[in-house]
């Protein structure tokens, strides 16, 4: 049991913890909004601010995974302030990868530019798709603001939604390229930015899964997409329902 | 003198013990199908001091069990009232029972001298006789059985080599115990209680006055010695029952409060009162 100083030491370091993990969520927060801002627009005038707030965001996951294996070498935490500390260090990942996916997707915006695609028509879906995924990122951050369990015990439902609107928007860009009435690589890409978004609220899941974790010590069942995709209806044209995001908690491919 | 009549016939005022009613009711989270030793409604009070409040727990057989909780909770206490160490304090009074292999140890056919050669007891601080190592760990056997040269040098030998000592001290024997380092006379004592092939074994902070080299050792020791007996361990240190204890109880102001497995305990508890006392919140 650490002593009266040594407590005051870890709280000094769990503040710090818990400011720069915010910090750090609302950056790629901001990341991805700026991204779909950006490809809602076409402006690729927003891809700077976004490849910028990427090495912001990988600055600050360095600076806190060093906080957090201080505060374990030290301090030899337990209970609410074990799970606080493994929280962060598995949440920085999640969010470093949304901020590393915002850039890719500003990437893409850049290509976008270049080749001056239509998005409009069918591709209508994306920006409600971006909607969804950001507010799932925005739910998941809150949580570990607001130590709010309850409002993200479910998130992995939610994020359903996600992976049926990525099936449905990969079905149409698929049936629009085979009609010819879009180009082949404006399509291929229109595809990657729903894999982004769909992964970005995957990583979302897994944030909001933690903090559940971090307030009640209750882990969540690992539960397979492709499992929870049987419940959903079906996508149109057999389309390869449930294949994306199989490994739902998993890591980045 | 009317005055100080007076003054000692003035009813008692009632003050209670607020921070008694604080303690949450005991939440037992580990079933032990058979224990060792259980104690049920356990109650141990030094004059009008209720040390240990109707304490219900069951210990596990062939494996450690830690008591934790803030100096002062009853951790010793409730150990020492395993093998009636208790009885030689005056005014020490236990009531409820206290099953060792099932039979009460309270009851009224026990020989606690019989009950102490089953249940050891591992002191704080390391006490060796101030005789010669053999003496040491000799002494227990002789004071027990009738055993000659040979059988002795047998028992003391293997009673060495089962504490990790035997290499350390096989040509010292006959040196004086008390020149032997903190951790070396812990271990010789533990020798001298396993000499005589307890059941159990108690350890009351038994590492509190070792560097950590003569910690581990003690720790790989409980470690070998729970596959073949039951041990207790009262421990201040959370990260010695974090390491070492399968099933761990938190005492609080005499009363059990959570008791559980020792991942879980420290990982998650459930009572905010073992949170904030493992975390270092208070105590």
């Amino acid at each position: 049991m650490p002593q009266a100083a040594e407590r005051k030491a870890l709280e000094r370091s769990l503040k710090k913890l818990n400011e720069n993990t915010i910090t750090l969520a609302e950056l790629s927060e901001i990341a991805i909004r700026k991204a779909v801002y950006g490809l809602d627009r076409l402006d690729p005038g927003v891809a700077d601010d976004v490849f910028i707030l990427d090495q912001e965001i990988y600055a600050l996951q360095v600076e806190i995974e060093k906080t957090c294996v201080d505060l374990l070498a030290l301090h030899a935490p337990v209970a609410r302030d074990l799970r606080t500390i493994t929280t962060c260090l598995k949440i920085t990942t999640d969010l470093d990868r949304i901020g590393r996916y915002a850039k890719d997707i500003a990437e893409l915006v850049l290509q976008f530019h270049a080749k001056e695609p239509n998005p409009a028509g069918t591709l209508g879906k994306i920006p409600r798709m971006a909607e969804v995924a950001v507010d799932l990122v925005d739910r998941a951050t809150r949580a570990f603001v607001e130590r709010d369990a309850e409002s993200v015990r479910h998130i992995e439902e939610d994020d359903d939604a996600v992976d049926l609107l990525h099936d449905e928007i990969f079905q149409e860009i698929v049936a629009q390229m085979k009609a010819g009435a879009l180009d082949i690589e404006v399509g291929a890409r229109y595809i990657l930015v729903t894999r982004y978004l769909e992964r970005i609220a995957d990583h979302a899941v897994n944030i909001g899964q933690r903090v559940v974790y971090m307030v009640t010590g209750d882990l969540a069942p690992r539960v397979r997409a492709a499992e929870r995709a049987k419940g959903r209806p079906p996508a149109r044209d057999g389309g390869p329902r449930g294949s994306t995001g199989d490994n739902h908690r998993g890591t980045d491919k | 003198m009317l005055r100080s009549l007076v003054k000692r016939a003035a009813p008692k005022a009632v003050v209670p013990e607020p921070e008694v009613l604080q303690v949450p009711p005991p939440l037992t989270l580990v079933d032990v199908e058979d224990p060792a030793i259980e104690s049920r409604n356990l109650s141990v009070w030094y004059a009008r001091k209720h040390a240990i409040r109707e304490v219900n727990l069951k210990i596990q057989r062939k494996g450690i069990t830690a008591i934790i909780g803030p100096s002062g909770c009853g951790k010793s206490t409730y150990l020492r009232a395993i093998n009636r160490m208790n009885d030689t304090i005056r005014n020490c009074r236990t009531t409820g029972q206290l099953l060792v292999e099932s039979e009460d140890v309270y009851g009224p056919n026990v020989d606690p001298v019989l009950l102490r050669r089953k249940v050891g007891l591992i002191f704080q601080k390391p006490n060796p006789f101030p005789k010669t190592v053999y003496r040491n760990v000799a002494f227990g056997i002789q004071l027990h059985y009738r055993a000659t040269k040979e059988e002795l040098d047998r028992v003391v030998e293997a009673a060495l080599r089962q504490a990790n000592l035997w290499d350390e001290v096989k040509d010292r024997l006959d040196d004086s115990a008390l020149g032997l380092s903190g951790g070396q006379q812990q271990r010789l004592c533990i020798a001298r209680a396993l000499a005589i092939h307890p059941e159990m074994l108690l350890m009351d902070e038994p590492c509190s006055a070792l560097d950590p080299v003569a910690t581990a050792k003690i720790e790989d020791l409980m470690f070998e010695l729970k596959k073949v007996m039951t041990i207790v361990i009262v421990t201040h240190n959370m990260q010695q029952a974090a390491r070492i204890a399968d099933h761990t109880a938190f005492l609080y102001l005499g009363k059990l409060v959570e008791y559980n497995v020792t991942r879980e305990l420290f990982e998650r508890p459930t009572q905010e009162l073992t949170e904030n006392y493992i975390t270092g919140r208070f105590g």
